[in-house]
């Protein structure tokens, strides 16, 4: 009883030489393991993402682990991962998708940037110069194919480290009718669904009803080109706003308002307008009218949220009457998604008055909400009413006319009755679709006009380990929790089958950047074990404790 | 008029008590507004940018005392999301929920005093064995239940009036009067008015029963039937009319409650009212619309509650405020 302690302290004052005897006998256990709290939207608002982590933690007390799955209402949660970053050991979480999310570069250089750990994107504290020295590599390369190895070459790092749990990449599940609307018009944009753009544009209405009348769960926010309010307001704002680019259907950027678009050299990019586009309320559209709109967000602090994404724009300005060029301070594989395919073009007739009566004032640009928003896009504003609908025109100059005459979208904020509307017609698009998918694909199987559509999402759902927080600084340590994760399982069980297991920060919505079978995927349970032994860590009486000489230096909280 | 005075004063109070337990009240919540409404992937620079224009640095009293003076000034402040002023928001969906709210309570009053003052004229009849418990249960169901069903058998069943929003896809008119006196809105009030009146009739009719068996008691009603009087002409014209006064109260009071507790209709709906623009307020931490919004409902409240003092006062001349 007495001796075994010295034994112990002369055995591990000898460490270094004794690397080899170390290795001969049963490894000496650390201190246990705490009990350790997986944080996640409460059941009530989030039961797949509550279920996830239920799955989570019976598979990873098999390891011998005690965790503790603790249900909060959303806010709660965002505020204590956000806020606290070294308040959690982990937590549920997901990035979503959106249009400009479909160039892999905001993921891949901000996720695991050890510049943004203390506020920003990198809340995991992750910090893998390597792995750094590959994102800034990918984001200056112009090159797509070498970028799109860069790019692989980032995927096969995350997955070696793990600082992510990925967990599954969500199904959206839309509909329409496919009695009102010609099907072939109806497209399905990569990773966001059939609610894209393109249908917008080209849908085909097959009969008298030529409105598109659409539905979503929440009431708008505000339609303001440089406020980016909420998802459902920029589905609003991307149709009557036109932009250089667009996201094509595969998720590549296409010259759009902009004819073409040259690389003068890595930082100067030539944008050429296409002739005689025309404001909503008849003015001209002019090279002016560009480069103030790459310049507004740029004003002080006066559009926050759009600032961003023109940061890397050093100067820009009119070469000639349909010519714009943009001087970069950086090369950037990402500008034409990120700015050119996001900035909103803005009449300078209508908000240079606005910015220069805001310059003074403490108020922002995000509190203006013009009565009759001008933009230049395929739809004219008509009518809106936050809480009601908001109507929108086909906008008969546009040079591709959409083929419908109004596009509508209506607040509904009852789930089931959605489904009711749209039997009856009283909607024929659905655009938004919050409820079980189950139940849309029976409804679909009783009303055969009604089409499902579902599509993997760009974004994805993870478990976040907090690297600031033992044991999970150890990379073998998260790999032994990937390995022990049936994905499967919780794509069927949690999500209902509408997912499909997850292991990168690039969902395979994104075909070209997505590198195919990154890892198998197989729940390994007894690898698992095998790569926490290996590392040391050694279950003592069904418990896991850390290596040798380690301690607990947290309580569970 | 001193007793107007008075009770004037004593709604003044109430209101600035709401006012300030409102305020406290969100502010003492456990998570951060500038989380809730804002991006989580926004920066740490962003986010103090946006506290300081809501003035969300600022502490606590000097908060409260920014609050106090810009509502003494009629004014609510910009929401945090929409980022607009509260009032306008607020406004821009109050009819829709008076009318819900006072068209229900019409019906839900008019049906429910004749029911009950018939309830009690038969006393002990098969009639009231199974109405009296029918009322009740109307009065215990859910109201999302109670609006899905309504809405499972007038809409999706019969097809005869439409199954959510107050008018149709794209409909236009050139002015909000002449589109709340529309057909069209009218058809989208129906089945709110429907399900929210089933709701609220239990009250009237049960108070109106036990009224009139009160009043059944009384001498005048003996004196009625001597005169020969036919039943019905008692029982509308005597006794009901006497029964009808406490109904009043429950009328005023009614009202303001049920301005800000239609959420649940108004969901089921898609109605565009003051109930869901103050769930989506609260759930968003939206502080100064959820305190507008809160507000007008109280103020709603407090004055229908005032009148229904004053009312009391005129219809029934057995009431006589203070002076002796």
């Amino acid at each position: 009883m007495f001796s075994a302690p010295i034994t112990r302290r002369s055995l591990l004052a000898s460490a270094a030489a004794t690397a080899l005897v170390g290795a001969a006998r049963a490894a000496e256990p650390g201190d246990p393991i705490r009990k350790l709290v997986i944080v996640s939207a409460a059941q009530a608002s989030d039961p797949q993402e509550f279920q996830a982590a239920q799955l989570l933690a019976q598979a990873w007390r098999q390891l011998g682990l005690d965790i503790e799955v603790r249900g909060l209402p959303r806010p709660e949660l965002s505020s204590l991962v956000w806020n606290t970053r070294d308040k959690w050991d982990m937590s549920m979480w997901r990035m979503v998708g959106r249009p400009e999310r479909s160039d892999p570069d905001e993921f891949a250089y901000n996720l695991f940037n050890p510049a943004t750990a203390a506020t920003g994107y990198d809340f995991v504290a992750h910090n893998d110069p390597d792995y750094m020295k590959i994102a800034e590599a990918q984001r200056a390369e112009l090159d797509r194919t070498k970028r799109q190895q860069l790019l692989y070459q980032a995927q096969e790092e995350i997955n070696r480290e793990q600082p992510y749990i990925f967990l599954v990449y969500p199904k959206n599940v839309l509909a329409y009718d496919k009695s009102v609307w010609k099907p072939e018009t109806v497209t399905e944009q990569s990773g966001i669904g059939i609610r894209s753009f393109w249908t917008f544009l080209r849908a085909e209405p097959l009969t008298e009803q030529k409105d598109m009348i659409c539905n979503a769960s929440e009431a708008l926010i505000a339609m303001n080109p440089l406020y980016i309010s909420g998802a459902l307001d920029s589905w609003v704002t991307e149709i009557v706003w036109d932009r250089l680019m667009r996201m094509d259907p595969s998720g590549l950027p296409v010259p759009w308002a902009a004819e073409k678009i040259v690389h003068v050299d890595p930082t100067t990019i030539d944008a050429v307008l296409r002739p005689g586009q025309k404001w909503h309320d008849g003015k001209p559209l002019t090279v002016e009218d560009v480069v103030f709109s790459f310049q507004a967000p740029a004003t002080g602090n006066k559009s926050p949220m759009y600032k961003p994404f023109v940061a890397n724009i050093k100067e820009v300005s009119a070469v000639d009457d349909r010519t714009v060029r943009f001087k970069l301070n950086t090369p950037s594989a990402a500008f034409e998604s990120s700015t050119l395919a996001k900035i909103n073009l803005i009449p300078k007739h209508v908000w240079e008055p606005i910015l220069k009566d805001l310059a003074d004032k403490p108020q922002n640009v995000e509190t203006v909400q013009e009565p009759m928003p001008i933009g230049s896009g395929p739809f004219k504003f008509s009518r809106l009413k936050l809480q009601e609908e908001i109507v929108l025109e086909a906008n008969p100059d546009y040079w591709e006319r959409p083929k419908m005459n109004r596009w509508i979208l209506r607040i509904i904020t009852n789930v089931g009755a959605t489904l009711g509307m749209l039997g009856r017609g009283e909607i024929n698009f659905l655009s938004d679709y919050r409820g079980d998918p189950k139940i849309l694909a029976d409804f679909a199987k009783q009303n055969p006009k009604i089409e499902v559509v579902s599509t993997i999402d760009m974004g994805f759902r993870f478990v976040a380990p907090n690297q600031r927080r033992p044991p999970f600084n150890d990379p073998s340590f998260r790999k032994a929790l990937s390995a022990a994760t049936n994905r499967q399982l919780m794509a069927a069980a949690a999500w209902n089958g509408y997912a499909v297991p997850a292991n990168s920060f690039i969902s395979p919505a994104l075909k070209f950047w997505s590198k195919p079978g990154i890892d198998d995927l197989k729940v390994d349970m007894n690898g698992a074990k095998k790569m926490l032994s290996d590392a040391g860590y050694v279950l003592v009486g069904g418990k896991l404790h850390y290596p040798e000489g380690v301690k607990e230096t947290l309580a569970s909280n | 008029m001193a007793y107007f005075g008075r009770r004037f004063l004593h709604m003044l109070i109430v209101l600035w008590a709401i006012a300030t337990i409102l305020f406290l009240l969100f502010r003492l919540m456990p998570t951060d507004p500038s989380i809730a409404h804002l991006d989580p992937t926004f920066t740490e620079e962003q986010r103090q940018l946006v506290r300081a224009q809501f003035g969300l640095d600022r502490p606590l009293f000097e908060q409260y005392l920014i609050y106090m003076k810009n509502l003494a000034e009629g004014e609510f402040g910009l929401s945090f999301r929409q980022r607009q002023p509260v009032m306008g928001l607020v406004l821009a969906v109050l009819p829709n929920t008076l009318l819900l709210t006072s068209s229900a309570l019409i019906v839900a009053y008019l049906f429910g005093a004749l029911l009950g003052a018939s309830l009690a004229w038969r006393r002990g009849s098969l009639f009231e064995k199974i109405s009296v418990p029918l009322v009740l249960a109307t009065r215990a169901a859910p109201e999302f239940w109670l609006g899905m069903i309504v809405l499972a058998i007038f809409a999706f069943g019969l097809n005869w009036f439409p199954s959510g929003g107050a008018n149709v896809a794209g409909a236009r008119y050139a002015s909000e009067w002449e589109r709340i006196f529309s057909l069209d809105y009218l058809r989208h009030l129906v089945l709110p008015v429907l399900t929210l009146a089933i709701y609220l009739q239990g009250l009237p009719a049960l108070l109106m029963r036990s009224n009139m068996l009160e009043i059944m008691r009384e001498e005048f009603v003996t004196m009625a039937r001597m005169k020969g009087l036919s039943e019905r002409r008692i029982m509308l014209r005597h006794a009901a009319r006497n029964a009808l006064l406490p109904l009043v109260t429950a009328f005023a009071l009614g009202f303001g409650q049920s301005v800000g507790g239609n959420v649940v209709i108004e969901n089921v709906f898609s109605w565009p009212g003051l109930g869901r623009l103050l769930v989506d307020a609260v759930a968003n931490s939206d502080y100064p619309l959820a305190q507008g919004a809160f507000l007008v409902i109280a103020f709603v409240l407090v004055v229908m509650n005032f009148i229904a003092d004053l009312m009391y006062g005129l219809l029934d001349p057995r009431v006589v405020h203070g002076e002796h």
